[in-house]
């Protein structure tokens, strides 16, 4: 009976975001919340862990106070009771200040079995925290989790590397980072999304979790964020014939490496 | 509508006899299949309708341009789909009209006189509402033009016997470097692509044509190497109104079906309300203005005045007012037209707006009549 | 006033916008082809509470409100409209039957219906002019403790698969307005379904006429009281018009969104289209009465999840669409120019969809009439 929690951040909805073309700066101001796609991953991993072995599943999120529109959002799919922390300090916090401040808040919490989370996030990628907060809690991490499985109280992991899958088990409390092809999330029913309004709520407050400015401040500081857009090259060849396009276009394939 | 001579009567008659006879009790099944109708060719073979763009001294019934509007309704009043076969093949004729010589008008009137069709092919897949955008190549190699590229969209384009092609002989010129040309089918190279799948007027024929080092002679070229494009805007011109004309005949079988509908569903005492007559009224007042914009056209045509502005803002009026008659007539009739026959009037008037020139390229050229420089002041005027 | 969903109507709508990309997307165009009835896509539906979305906890419903349920059909909608049309449907008769039914009829058919393990179809009109007139009206004789209907319902949506009717007769021809309504079990003798007809649009939600041939029910199928069926036809009709404003509007989005695609990579004079202004013009018509449409219904669901009168601002909706409804379609298409009437593509299928959306299937004078008589 596995007592599971996860960690999840609410993030921008990338879809939404539009790249003003005349500097490459980032429009936000239409951009919808959305739960972190690999941390959805690890929210129905833990609830479905949870409906074969039985346990419960807490969540837990440290974000602006944007993170009030995903409470009800993550309630409809699995956890029973969500924690969640809302702070200024989280618009420039760094995978060092999340994990600070996530540690702090499962110390005060109970002592879980698994705690999940999603391999990066979908904004920043940096695949840091679940490593950082495992350290912070003195517990063994596991990465790269691609299939995940409880036998009595042995945790067993498969990780997907890059040119290999290796099999991890651990005995006791463990931190766990998941891909995105662990599962496929379910889409929640009508009645669970009307149930999450039911299901506790619970506000940390940050000045609770006793952390000094130092762990509140980030370590590395974003300046600049610029979106990409391909730059096509756009040479066109037009000469007489196909066969004599087809030769200029193999050669500049070949000058440029490319075959 | 222009008052109608005996003739012009009598040559409506037959048309509406051609219709019910061949097309009305087919529409519906050709529509579902999607499959063309060879059928049709035979019998429009026999009374030589497809002939009736071309000049007397050609062997050809050389109707007026109102006559010709006249017959075409008629077509589109029994299916459009039929009745585009039938006024694509009259457009695909329309280039040699314009800029064909002696010779090359009896070779090309030869196949159609004896029952073939036309095609005029200038749509690319890069070269739609942008017609200048032509990339089919051709290449002058001593007495031949070979030609290479793919066309789109071809009405009639698999059963055609003769075929008006734009290519670009100069690709340094732009639009002035695009000339046209009459190809066979038949000349090796010439193949016929993909079949498109459509929306309503299923039964057209509409492929794609695949040139691969196709040969003609340079006795092909029709008028001068970079006419093309001007030959392809006078061809249209003319084509315009016929398309104009199948949607006024489609526009006006959805009202009489309204019509027809409705004394059944209201029978006796049961009248429609105002509400109800008046969108009847609404649609007799589109359609004959759309009717009368056509035949004045027409009218224009056959006094040898120009008329492209006409045409543009003819085949634009028309082809809304299919639209709009027939998805009033759709919402009038519900559920009945809905799984009917009705439906498919819906489906075919969509294409009105759309082929030929879009309404939205119609009404850039009727935007240049309007906005261009003043007319001159009449002579005996002081000027303003 | 607030014009946004609450968190719950919003979290609903993504559910719907998720189940539609996972479960109909895939399918939507095989579905067109074949017309077959998606069992498969019902039972899913079922599964994730959107069959019993309007209906109270008790009955296995999940009990939101009818704001919830225009935006779920409205994000069903913009992937398969038929599919939209089959659960309208089917609310129709599950919200007849919880409504005025008799315990012993909620408790044989309402549960059934949430589950999606009956079919449920609503049969009011008639090839007459209206229900009640004509040769072949749906008439109620009352015989042996029971009554014997005869006639022909027309253009039944889900007929055939349907497991139960709830179908409107007159009792006595002298009152044809006065109707009332049945509740009649699919396999009642008698009862036969004509050839599915063949629909512009909308393919996959069967459409019949069904006739009933001497058909024997008890007493006990009566739905409300005799005689006050236009009433509950009235009221369910209101509701399903205002129902199908969102599957017109979602349809219309859909087309919006792709012609915008389209437009954005088609390119003509040496740029996209979506730069020339004709094509703007065509998108933002498009945008604007999809906007304004869903405002107008979505205003007019929260009266209906209020409690409060809500006839006219239906009628409103209704009259909107039925003017609009199809110049969405007609220039959307238009955006995508020849690409836009090849059924490789999807907008010739939107546009026959929508079309079946804004049929008035009432008088042809109403919704008209029924505005101006409110205000005057």
């Amino acid at each position: 009976m596995p007592k599971c929690l996860v960690c999840y951040k609410w993030t921008l909805d990338e879809k939404d975001i539009k790249i003003k073309p005349e500097d490459l700066s980032l429009d936000t101001s239409r951009a919808k919340g959305k739960i972190s796609d690999f941390d959805r991953n690890a929210i129905e991993e833990a609830t479905r862990i949870v409906e074969q072995h039985g346990g419960t599943v807490h969540a837990l999120t440290y974000g602006t106070s944007a993170v009030s529109e995903s409470l009800k959002d993550v309630l409809s799919r699995g956890p029973e009771t969500i924690y969640w922390i809302s702070d200024n300090s989280a618009e420039t916090a760094d995978a060092c200040v999340t994990a600070n401040v996530l540690a702090a808040a499962v110390r005060k919490l109970e002592s879980y079995d698994l705690i999940l989370c999603g391999e990066g996030s979908s904004d920043l990628f940096n695949q840091q925290t679940a490593a950082r907060l495992a350290a912070l809690l003195g517990l063994p991490c596991i990465t790269y989790v691609e299939k995940l499985s409880v036998e009595g109280d042995t945790v067993r992991a498969t990780r997907k590397l890059a040119d290999c899958t290796e099999v991890a088990t651990v005995k006791g409390p463990v931190v766990l980072s998941v891909l995105g092809t662990i599962n496929k999330p379910r889409i929640p029913s009508l009645k669970q999304v009307l149930g999450a309004a039911k299901k506790p709520k619970k506000e940390i407050k940050i000045a609770d979790l006793g952390l000094n400015a130092e762990q509140l401040h980030p370590k590395s500081i974003h300046k600049t964020v610029k979106g990409f857009v391909a730059k096509r090259k756009t040479i066109i060849y037009r000469e007489a014939n196909a066969a004599a396009n087809v030769g200029k276009l193999t050669s500049s394939l070949a000058a440029e490496g490319l075959l | 509508m222009s008052i109608l001579t005996a003739e012009q009567q009598e040559i409506k008659k037959a048309a509406k006899e051609f219709v019910a006879k061949h097309i009305i009790p087919n529409a519906a099944e050709y529509d579902k299949t999607a499959e063309f109708h060879p059928f049709l060719l035979e019998a429009a073979k026999e009374s030589k309708i497809f002939t009736m763009a071309i000049p007397k001294k050609y062997g050809g019934l050389g109707y007026e341009a109102v006559t010709q509007a006249v017959v075409v309704e008629e077509w589109g009043y029994g299916c459009a789909g039929m009745g585009t076969t039938l006024a694509a093949g009259v457009l695909g004729m329309d280039s040699l009209l314009i800029a064909g010589n002696e010779e090359q008008k009896q070779r090309y009137f030869d196949p159609i006189l004896k029952g073939g069709i036309a095609a005029f092919a200038l749509t690319e897949p890069g070269a739609g509402s942008d017609a200048a955008g032509v990339r089919t190549t051709a290449v002058r190699s001593g007495d031949e033009y070979i030609i290479n590229g793919t066309k789109c969209f071809i009405t009639n384009g698999g059963y055609a016997s003769v075929y008006v092609i734009l290519a670009k002989t100069d690709p340094s010129k732009g639009v002035k470097g695009i000339s046209a040309f009459m190809v066979e089918r038949g000349r090796p190279g010439f193949t016929i692509g993909e079949t498109e799948h459509k929306l309503g007027i299923r039964s057209s024929n509409t492929v794609e044509l695949l040139l691969k080092n196709v040969q003609v002679p340079a006795g092909n070229l029709i008028g001068k190497e970079g006419d093309g494009m001007k030959i392809a805007m006078m061809t249209l011109d003319m084509g315009r109104p016929m398309i104009a004309a199948l949607a006024v005949g489609v526009a006006q079988r959805a009202l009489d079906e309204c019509v027809k509908y409705l004394h059944q569903r209201f029978p006796g005492k049961l009248q429609p309300g105002q509400t109800l007559q008046f969108k009847l009224a609404d649609m007799q007042i589109q359609l004959e203005a759309a009717r009368q914009t056509l035949h004045y056209t027409m009218n224009l045509r056959d006094s040898g005045l120009p008329y492209s502005k006409e045409s543009a803002i003819t085949k634009t009026l028309c082809g809304d007012v299919a639209m709009s008659v027939t998805t009033q007539a759709v919402s009038l009739m519900g559920s009945y037209a809905y799984t009917s026959e009705i439906a498919k009037l819906m489906r075919d008037a969509k294409i009105m707006q759309v082929y030929e020139g879009t309404n939205q390229i119609q009404r850039l050229v009727v935007s240049r009549a309007v906005l261009s420089p003043a007319p001159a002041v009449a002579a005996g005027q002081k000027a303003a | 006033m607030n014009f946004q969903l609450t968190e719950e109507q919003r979290l609903i709508e993504q559910s719907a916008h998720d189940f539609a990309k996972e479960y109909l997307d895939p399918v939507v165009e095989q579905l067109d082809h074949t017309g077959d009835f998606p069992k498969a896509i019902i039972k899913e539906l079922a599964n994730h509470d959107f069959l019993g979305l309007h209906l109270p906890a008790d009955v296995g419903g999940a009990g939101a409100g009818f704001v919830s349920y225009v935006a779920v059909i409205e994000s069903l909608s913009r992937s398969c409209a038929a599919v939209a049309s089959i659960m309208n449907n089917q609310a129709m008769v599950s919200y007849a039957i919880q409504h005025w039914g008799t315990e012993a009829q909620k408790k044989q058919y309402v549960q059934a219906l949430v589950k999606g393990e009956t079919i449920g179809a609503f049969a009011i009109y008639e090839h007459g002019p209206t229900p009640g007139i004509g040769p072949d009206a749906l008439a109620a004789t009352k015989r042996d403790g029971g009554y014997v209907l005869k006639g022909t319902k027309a253009y039944v949506r889900n007929a055939g698969e349907a497991g139960v009717y709830v179908a409107f007769a007159i009792t006595d021809s002298a009152e044809p307005n006065a109707l009332t309504a049945f509740v009649v079990d699919a396999k009642a003798t008698g009862l036969k379904v004509g050839p599915k007809l063949n629909t512009m649009g909308l393919r996959g939600c069967p459409v019949a006429h069904v006739t009933f041939d001497n058909v024997s029910v008890p007493e006990t199928a009566v739905l409300g009281a005799v005689k006050s069926g236009r009433e509950i036809a009235t009221r369910v009709l209101t509701l399903a018009s205002v129902a199908e404003a969102a599957q017109t509007v979602g349809i219309g989005q859909a087309a919006l969104e792709h012609a915008a695609l389209y437009a954005k990579q088609r390119v003509q004079f040496g740029k996209p289209v979506a730069t020339l202004q004709a094509v703007q013009t065509l998108l933002a018509e498009a945008a604007t009465d999809c906007y304004l449409a869903r405002l107008g219904l979505r205003s007019a669901a929260q009266l209906i999840e209020d409690a409060k009168p809500f006839e006219t601002e239906a009628a409103i909706v209704k009259s909107f669409l039925a003017r609009l409804g199809s110049k969405i379609l007609v220039d959307t298409c238009q955006v995508e120019g020849g690409m836009g009437y090849s059924e490789a593509m999807p907008l010739p299928r939107l546009f026959r969809d929508i079309a079946g959306t804004t049929l008035l299937d009432a008088p042809a004078d109403f919704p008209d009439y029924a505005i101006a008589a409110s205000i005057a």
